[in-house]
C-alpha cells in the first residue's frame, strides 16, 4: 500500500457535492473559452455600425450586438481570457511573493521578520481599488502593469498565511531533528517546512483568484484596466451600460459571467482547502 | 447485588470491516472495570459507541441497559442526547486538548450543569460550580483561570468536575492518567476511587496500562485486536493470566516484570566521559528552569535523567545538543569544549530521540528520503537505507513508505535509524519511549540496549518513568526544580534513595504496582 500524493487524494474517487461539481464545470468552462477564443471569437472587435443594438437572436446574433455592431456573445468569450489570466497571475505571483517572504519571516524570525511585518502592515493599510486607480493614474495603466501592482497588493495575505504556518511547523520536533542533522537554513525551510504548509498556499492563492477576478473587472469598469476596444467583462459593463435599453443582454451577461465565475473559482478553492486539510490529517 | 449497566453483543464495524468482536459487560454500582489493551486493540472505539461518539464510517450494534433504560447502540445521534453527558460521562486522556482553551474552567464546569438543570440564577450556578471544584479538590478560585493557566493534574481535575457535573451512573475514563506525571497520576487514580465510592458510580477504566490497574480495579478485560481475550477478577488476571497475550503484556511491563539484566560495563568511574556537562544553568525569561547541573556519560553506558514535566530535564537535553543555548556552564564533548549552538556541533556527535514519533517524522517525505537526507550528513551512500533500517528491526521495503502508515513503535524506529544514520557518539533519548505502548516500549528499550553494546554508544535517556529508566540506565540523575537533587548508580538511587523528592518518585512508581491491593481484598466481595 502506498500512500496517495495530494494529486491523487484530490482527484481520487470522491463524491463532490453537486455545487462543487456545478462550479468545476464553470471553471472548466471557462477555461476552454480561452482556449477557443481564437476559432470562434477571433473576429470580436470587428465592427459591423450596419447592424448595430441588435436584440439577441436577431440576425444570427444569439446574445445581439453593441452599438458598434459587435457580437455580444463573441465580445464576451473573447473577454474570458482578459477576466481569468490577470486574476491567475496575480495569484501564482503574490504566492510566489508570499512564500518567498512567509518562509523567511517565519524561520528566520528576528529583524528579517519586523522588517517584513511592517512591510505587510503598510500594504495591508492601502485600500485595494483605490491604490490602483491612483497608481494607474499617475503612471499610467496597462493590463500587465495592474497585474504587477495588484500582486503586491495581494501579497500581505499570503505572506501572513504562510509565515503563521511556517511558525506553527517551525516549532514541530521533525524540524528539530532536521536541525540536528546540521542540514542548511534553505534546506529545512524549502525542503521541509514548505510542503508542509502547501494546503494553506494552494488554498488561498484560489481564493485570491476570486478576489482578483472582481477586483480587475472593478478596475476595467473604471475604465484602468484595460485599454479602450480590448474585449473584457469589466469594460463590456460600462459600455453596456448606455445601451442597456436597447440591448439588456450586453450588460447582464458579463455581469452574471462576474459573478457566477469568481463564485465558483471560490468555492472549488473552498473545497481544495477542505480536502487537502483532511488528507493532511489523516497524514 | 445486581448490575445496574449491563452491555450486550456490543460489535463495531468500521470501513474496513469488524474491529470490535462481540462482546458482554456488566458493571455494579460503585464497581471499576478495567479495559486493557494495545493502542489499535478497540478500548478507546468501545468507549465511544458506549456514548454514541462513532467517527463517522464506524457503526455500532448491541444494547446498553441502564437501569430500566434499555438502548440500542446504532441510534441516531438525537436519540444519544438524553443519555450522553447525564447517565454516561467520558474522560479523556489529554487534558490539554478536551477543555476549550478560550473559557474559563469554571464557565466549563458550567456548561454540564447547565444541560442538567437548566438556566440556573447566577450566585446558584457559582455556588454549584464551586462545589464541583472542591468535590476534585481545587480551590474555589480555579473556576477563574483558563486551562493554560493550570497544570497538568490540575486540568484532569476540572475536566473530571465536568464529567461528574451530571451525577452519571457510568463514567468512561479512557486514558485517564496517560499524559500526567508519576505522581499526579496516582493522584487522579485515587480521585476517582473516592469520587466513585461516594456516589456509587461505575467506572470503565481504559488503559494500556496492566500495572496502572492492579489494584485500582475489581474486574479486567484484556482486548486484543477487537477481541476480548481474557476477563476476570483484577488479581486472577494479574497473578495467573491464562491467555498468551496477557502474559506478554505483563512481561513486558516494566513495573511488573523483572527488572533489566545487570551488565558488567563498569558505569563512568576510571574511564573518560564522552560528554561532560558543568554548571548548566538557564532562565527563560525571569524563570529559571536549569541552576548549576552537571552531568556526564562515557561511551557504552547509559545515564538516565528522571524528573517531572518541568523540572528542566527537556532543557538540560536540548543545551547539550545546541538546540536551546544555556546562559552558563560548559558543554564539553570527548574533551573538546562546545560552545552554544547548533553551529558549534556536527551530526556525528550527537542526535535526539524526540518523544513523539507521530511529529518526529516529516508527513510530506518517505521513510527513504529521510533516512537519505541523514547518511548524506556524513557523506554515507543511499544504499545504506536498507542496512540502516535493518539495524532497527525494520524491512527495506520500509524506505517506500510515509509515516503515516507507520504504528508508534515502527515510527519510533525510524527516528531512531535517523538519529543513528551519522553514526552519532552519543544518542540522547528524550521521552522517547513514554508514548509508547508497553510491549513495543520493551521492544525500543531492548534495541537501545543493543545498539549502546554494539556500538559502544553513550546514551542520555531522559523519562518521567523510573521503571523504565531502571531497564536501561547504569547511573541516575534526578532533577527537580531545575537542580540535581540526586546522583548515583541505577541500585543506589532507586534502593536507596536519599533526597525526599526522589523517595516520593520511588514511592509513586512502587505505589502504581503493588499500591492498592489491600483495597481490593476489602472491596472484593460485594
Amino acid at each position: 500500500m502506498t500512500s496517495p500524493g495530494p494529486v491523487g487524494i484530490v482527484f481520487g474517487p470522491t463524491r463532490l457535492p453537486v455545487t462543487v461539481a456545478l462550479s468545476l464545470g464553470v471553471v472548466a468552462l471557462a477555461l476552454a473559452a480561452i482556449a477557443l477564443t481564437p476559432l470562434v471569437a477571433a473576429d470580436a472587435t470587428r465592427q459591423d455600425i450596419m447592424s448595430s443594438l441588435l436584440p439577441p437572436g436577431a440576425d444570427g446574433h444569439l446574445l445581439g450586438t453593441d452599438e458598434l455592431g459587435r457580437d455580444i456573445l463573441a465580445l464576451t468569450i473573447a473577454g474570458t481570457a482578459s477576466a481569468l489570466v490577470g486574476p491567475i497571475c496575480v495569484a501564482l505571483g503574490s504566492m510566489i511573493l508570499g512564500v518567498l517572504l512567509g518562509t523567511i519571516a517565519g524561520y528566520e524570525r528576528g529583524w528579517l521578520d519586523t522588517v517584513i511585518g511592517r512591510w505587510t502592515d503598510l500594504l495591508l493599510a492601502l485600500p485595494v481599488l483605490l491604490a490602483a486607480i491612483v497608481v494607474s493614474g499617475v503612471f499610467g495603466g496597462g493590463y500587465w502593469a495592474t497585474v504587477a501592482l495588484l500582486i503586491l497588493l495581494f501579497s500581505p495575505s499570503d505572506i501572513r498565511i504562510v509565515r503563521a504556518g511556517v511558525l506553527e511547523q517551525s516549532a514541530r520536533p521533525y524540524i528539530e531533528a532536521a536541525q540536528m542533522l546540521s542540514l542548511s537554513r534553505s534546506r529545512i525551510m524549502f525542503r521541509h517546512i514548505l510542503p508542509n504548509v502547501s494546503t494553506l498556499v494552494i488554498t488561498n492563492a484560489m481564493l485570491n483568484v476570486a478576489f482578483a477576478i472582481v477586483a480587475f473587472s472593478s478596475l476595467s469598469f473604471l475604465g484602468v484596466g484595460v485599454p479602450p476596444g480590448t474585449p473584457d467583462w469589466g469594460r463590456q459593463l460600462t459600455e453596456g451600460r448606455a445601451i442597456m435599453l436597447d440591448n439588456p443582454a450586453a450588460v447582464i451577461v458579463p455581469a452574471l459571467l462576474i459573478i457566477v465565475v469568481a463564485c465558483s473559482v471560490n468555492l472549488v478553492g473552498d473545497w481544495l482547502g477542505q480536502r487537502l486539510t483532511r488528507s493532511g490529517r489523516r497524514a | 447485588m445486581t448490575a445496574h449497566l449491563e452491555i450486550r453483543g456490543l460489535r463495531i464495524s468500521g470501513p474496513a470491516g469488524e474491529v470490535v468482536r462481540p462482546l458482554d459487560l456488566e458493571l455494579r454500582p460503585a464497581e471499576t472495570v478495567a479495559l486493557i489493551g494495545e493502542s489499535g486493540s478497540g478500548k478507546t472505539l468501545t468507549a465511544k459507541s458506549l456514548i454514541g461518539l462513532l467517527p463517522a464510517g464506524f457503526r455500532a450494534e448491541g444494547t446498553f441497559r441502564s437501569g430500566d433504560q434499555v438502548v440500542a447502540l446504532d441510534q441516531p445521534d438525537a436519540a444519544w442526547r438524553p443519555l450522553r453527558g447525564r447517565r454516561v460521562s467520558l474522560l479523556l486522556q489529554d487534558p490539554f486538548t478536551s477543555l476549550s482553551p478560550v473559557h474559563r474552567c469554571g464557565e466549563q464546569i458550567g456548561w454540564t450543569i447547565d444541560a442538567i438543570q437548566g438556566r440556573l440564577p447566577r450566585r446558584e450556578r457559582s455556588r454549584r460550580i464551586a462545589e464541583r471544584l472542591d468535590e476534585v479538590r481545587l480551590p474555589a478560585r480555579a473556576a477563574h483561570a483558563y486551562p493554560h493557566e493550570l497544570s497538568g493534574g490540575m486540568r484532569q481535575r476540572v475536566a473530571i468536575a465536568a464529567a461528574l457535573a451530571s451525577d452519571p451512573s457510568l463514567l468512561i475514563a479512557d486514558e485517564p492518567t496517560t499524559a500526567l506525571d508519576a505522581s499526579n497520576q496516582a493522584e487522579i487514580l485515587d480521585l476517582l476511587r473516592a469520587l466513585q465510592d461516594a456516589r456509587a458510580m461505575s467506572l470503565l477504566l481504559i488503559s494500556h496500562d496492566l500495572g496502572l490497574v492492579r489494584g485500582r480495579s475489581e474486574r479486567v478485560l484484556v482486548m486484543c485486536r477487537g477481541e476480548v481475550v481474557e476477563r476476570g477478577t483484577t488479581a486472577e488476571v494479574l497473578s495467573d493470566p491464562q491467555h498468551p497475550y496477557t502474559r506478554a503484556l505483563i512481561a513486558a511491563d516494566p513495573a511488573l516484570g523483572a527488572p533489566g539484566p545487570a551488565r558488567p560495563v563498569a558505569a563512568g568511574g576510571d574511564r573518560e566521559p564522552l560528554l561532560a556537562a558543568e554548571g548548566i544553568a538557564k532562565r527563560f525569561g525571569d524563570r529559571p528552569v536549569l541552576d548549576d547541573v552537571s552531568v556526564q556519560v562515557t561511551a557504552g553506558a547509559v545515564l538516565g535523567i528522571v524528573g517531572e514535566s518541568g523540572s528542566g530535564k527537556s532543557t538540560l537535553a536540548r543545551c547539550i545538543a545546541g538546540l536551546e543555548r544555556e546562559d552558563a556552564g560548559v558543554v564539553r564533548f570527548a574533551g573538546d569544549v562546545l560552545s552554544p549552538g547548533r553551529r558549534s556541533r556536527t551530526p556525528d556527535q550527537m542526535q535526539i530521540v524526540f518523544q513523539d514519533p507521530y511529529s518526529s517524522l516529516n508527513p510530506m517525505m518517505t521513510i527513504g528520503a529521510i533516512l537519505r537526507e541523514a547518511l548524506a550528513t556524513v557523506g554515507r551512500p543511499a544504499s545504506e537505507v536498507g542496512a540502516i533500517l535493518g539495524q532497527v528491526g525494520l524491512p527495506a521495503e520500509f524506505a517506500s513508505k510515509r509515516p503515516a502508515e507507520l504504528s508508534g513503535g515502527q515510527r519510533q524506529r525510524v527516528a531512531i535509524a535517523r538519529a543513528l544514520a551519522p553514526r552519532p557518539r552519543l544518542l540522547i533519548c528524550d521521552e522517547s519511549v513514554s508514548a509508547l505502548d508497553v510491549s513495543v516500549q520493551a521492544q525500543v528499550l531492548d534495541l537501545l540496549g543493543r545498539l549502546r553494546d554494539e556500538l559502544g554508544l553513550a546514551i542520555l535517556f531522559i523519562s518521567h518513568d523510573l521503571a523504565v529508566v531502571r531497564r536501561i540506565a547504569d547511573t541516575v540523575t534526578v532533577l527537580w526544580d531545575g537542580r540535581v537533587v540526586e546522583q548515583g548508580t541505577c541500585e543506589q538511587v532507586l534502593e536507596a534513595p536519599e533526597h525526599e523528592y526522589t523517595r516520593l518518585l520511588v514511592a509513586a512508581a512502587a505505589r502504581e504496582n503493588t499500591g492498592a491491593a489491600t483495597r481490593v481484598a476489602t472491596k472484593g466481595t460485594p
